[in-house]
């Protein structure tokens, strides 16, 4: 079975009365990978899921889990096991009961249901939890627990919908590398729903990016990270700053770019002349303080905001000629610059990302304001 | 009362109205436990005779058996009904379940006397002739409100995501009720049954008009008492009221016990027919 799809869904659109949550999803999940759901809150990733696990019927399109069409099967007759958000755990039955629930349903014996049980706890590091009761765990182990009553059943696919959302920040941390490892343990299939890119990012073998009810890109964390297909992609995972310039000449991977009036030097294959996005992630960005007259095609601006992050600091600059402010960080080995100081910004040529711009729906709907009379 | 507010008028008020309300009653327990016939004071000495001579009769038995198979009959169809009408209303996300849920509860409303008269005259239309039957079918309309209420609540406070999450681990909808839903309301359930029987026990005004040649316990006071002042009807009454009373506290100890066993999941259940209860 290994060469097929482990969930497959073909032109699944899902409508709650006059709103589209999904339109046409086309996706396949490999055996074995653990595949993230990526979006904003609304997206339909939620929605997707729980047609998945068999809560929602798709308005139209199929749900194949391992080849078979379970697109009419109820979800206590398909073979998906779901962590929700918050803890589901029934709580007039201790862990044992929890974890076993699956098997009991399944009439399977005593004897086996205890040894998969402990097995299952042995797991996600809780064994010798058996008897304790719901209310007697943190939140974190909660989320162990649903996830060891999942598992037991040795699902197709397992789904997780934002298991962490519920957690504190350093036991988040803490799950993510435990939902890593039981990943690594099982070889079993996840797919993860999360609004976090962090996240995705820290967990994912590949990323679904998702807006307004439609995939916006499919890949590895690296490749979504580096090269997004989309404006919507580049700003929601990691936070680019994403600039309207017009492509001047292209040689080779080469690129020539007006951006604020200046000429500025990009390194992106398969570039093309006139309107484009360039893709320009904050960390990429280098400011320095302006100590001498500025070059023809140096950028220009003002520092408007500081953050300190730890690891370094968080600049917003209003470029000059530029409507939108740059986002920009730098090591805290750095000189920290002041609010009001006047800064040139560079990049590396290499880090930059261009995407074809042609005003369409998906890019005016953005946050950024569209410049319709950008010249020829 | 703590605090600046307290004054001594609220106290005076609070005295009286305890007063009002419980000195009848103490009374009538007191006369029960009379030495003498007479029912005014000065009282004369303690006696269990009214309690031995309403154990050795023949009447007083036999009403109180009737009422003890309506109540029993009545209490086991409600929580039968009422968990069903409960569950069905709280898990439908039909367009009829606001309305039905009131057609449910509404008869809270209705006089005893209304809803006494209008099944006499549909017994007479169908030709069904009046019985214990006809009693229990009549509680049964007069209990069935206070019952799904509770139900309701109970049901209603319930997560979903717990049966999506049974429904998702294997079970069929028999499954998730009977695995997962049951186990967290039975004690409201049977709580509320409880209550339904203690309302169906003393219940006198519909009872009334619907029964045939038997007697209940309540009918059996009301007939004695307009023939003459029996002493031994303060015993009946006294014992009446100590098992409405341990059925109260029942109900509430199990309603209670099931809400500290949810822990975690605050807001304290609001049992609405305890309070209005008669």
């Amino acid at each position: 079975m290994s060469g097929e799809a482990r969930v497959r869904l073909e032109g699944v659109s899902h409508r709650f009365g006059d709103v589209t949550a999904l339109r046409e999803m086309k996706l396949d999940v490999a055996d074995g990978e653990l595949l993230t759901l990526l979006g904003p809150s609304g997206c339909g990733k939620t929605t997707l899921l729980r047609i998945i696990a068999g809560f929602e019927r798709p308005t139209t399109g199929r749900v194949l889990l391992a080849g078979e069409d379970v697109t009419d099967r109820p979800a206590h007759r398909r073979a998906t096991n779901m962590v929700f958000q918050r803890s589901t755990l029934f709580p007039h039955l201790d862990v044992f009961g929890n974890v076993a629930f699956g098997l009991r349903v399944a009439g399977v014996p005593r004897a086996e249901q205890r040894e998969r049980v402990r097995e299952a706890l042995q797991l996600v590091s809780l064994e010798g939890y058996e008897h304790r009761r719901s209310h007697e765990l943190s939140g974190g182990q909660m989320q162990r627990i649903a996830l060891a009553r999942a598992l037991v059943n040795r699902p197709q696919v397992l789904l997780l919908d934002e298991p962490l959302a519920a957690l504190d920040l350093k036991i988040r941390l803490d799950m993510e590398a435990e939902l890593r490892r039981v990943h690594r343990e099982t070889g079993a299939t996840f797919l993860y729903v999360t609004h976090d890119q962090r996240e995705a990012m820290a967990l994912s073998d590949r990323i679904v990016v998702m807006n307004a009810g439609a995939v916006e890109q499919v890949g590895t964390p690296a490749e979504v990270y580096g090269r997004p297909a989309s404006t919507f992609a580049a700003r929601f995972v990691g936070d680019a700053n994403v600039l309207p310039v017009d492509v001047l000449d292209v040689s080779g991977d080469e690129v020539s770019v007006a951006l604020a009036e200046r000429r500025r030097q990009v390194t992106c294959a398969g570039a093309r002349g006139g309107p484009a996005w360039l893709v320009l992630r904050p960390e990429a960005v280098q400011v320095g303080r302006l100590a001498r007259e500025a070059g023809a095609d140096e950028l220009t601006g003002v520092v408007r905001d500081v953050a300190f992050r730890g690891t370094g600091f968080q600049y917003r600059i209003a470029v000059d000629a530029l409507e939108t402010e740059l986002k920009a960080e730098a090591p805290a080995s750095s000189p920290e610059l002041a609010v009001d100081e006047r800064v040139t910004v560079d990049w590396t040529p290499s880090a930059c990302w261009l995407l074809p711009r042609d005003d369409d729906a998906r890019a005016a709907g953005g946050p950024l304001p569209t410049r319709q009379e950008t010249p020829a | 009362m703590t605090g600046p507010g307290r004054s001594g008028l609220a106290g005076a008020f609070t005295v009286a109205g305890v007063v009002f309300l419980w000195g009848p009653l103490l009374v009538v327990v007191l006369f029960s436990l009379h030495s003498t016939a007479a029912l005014s004071f000065p009282f004369r000495g303690f006696s269990l005779r009214w309690y031995e001579e309403i154990f050795s009769s023949a009447e007083v038995r036999s009403a109180a058996e009737n009422s003890l198979i309506v109540a029993t009959a009545t209490a086991a169809t409600t929580l039968v009904l009422g968990t069903l009408a409960a569950y069905g209303l709280t898990r439908t996300s039909s367009r009829a379940r606001g309305p039905l849920a009131l057609l449910f509860f509404l008869p809270i409303t209705l006089p005893g006397l209304f809803i006494g008269t209008a099944l006499l005259v549909a017994f007479a239309r169908i030709e069904v002739t009046l019985s214990l039957a006809t009693v229990a079918a009549a509680h049964l309309v007069y209990v069935f409100p206070f019952f799904f209420l509770i139900a309701r609540a109970a049901l209603d406070r319930l997560d979903p995501a717990l049966e999506e999450a049974a429904a998702d681990l294997g079970a069929g909808r028999w499954l998730v009720f009977r695995r997962v839903t049951l186990p967290q309301v039975w004690p409201v359930l049977v709580g509320a049954a409880c209550l339904a029987f203690a309302l169906s026990f003393d219940e006198f005004i519909i009872t009334f008009f619907v029964i045939g040649p038997d007697s209940t316990l309540p009918m059996f006071i009301w007939s004695t008492l307009r023939r003459t002042i029996d002493p031994s009807i303060n015993a009946i009454s006294t014992l009446l009221l100590l098992f409405t009373l341990l059925l109260f506290v029942v109900t509430f100890a199990l309603t209670s016990w099931s809400e500290r066993r949810r822990r975690g999941s605050a807001e304290p259940l609001v049992v609405p027919a305890l309070k209005d209860a008669p």
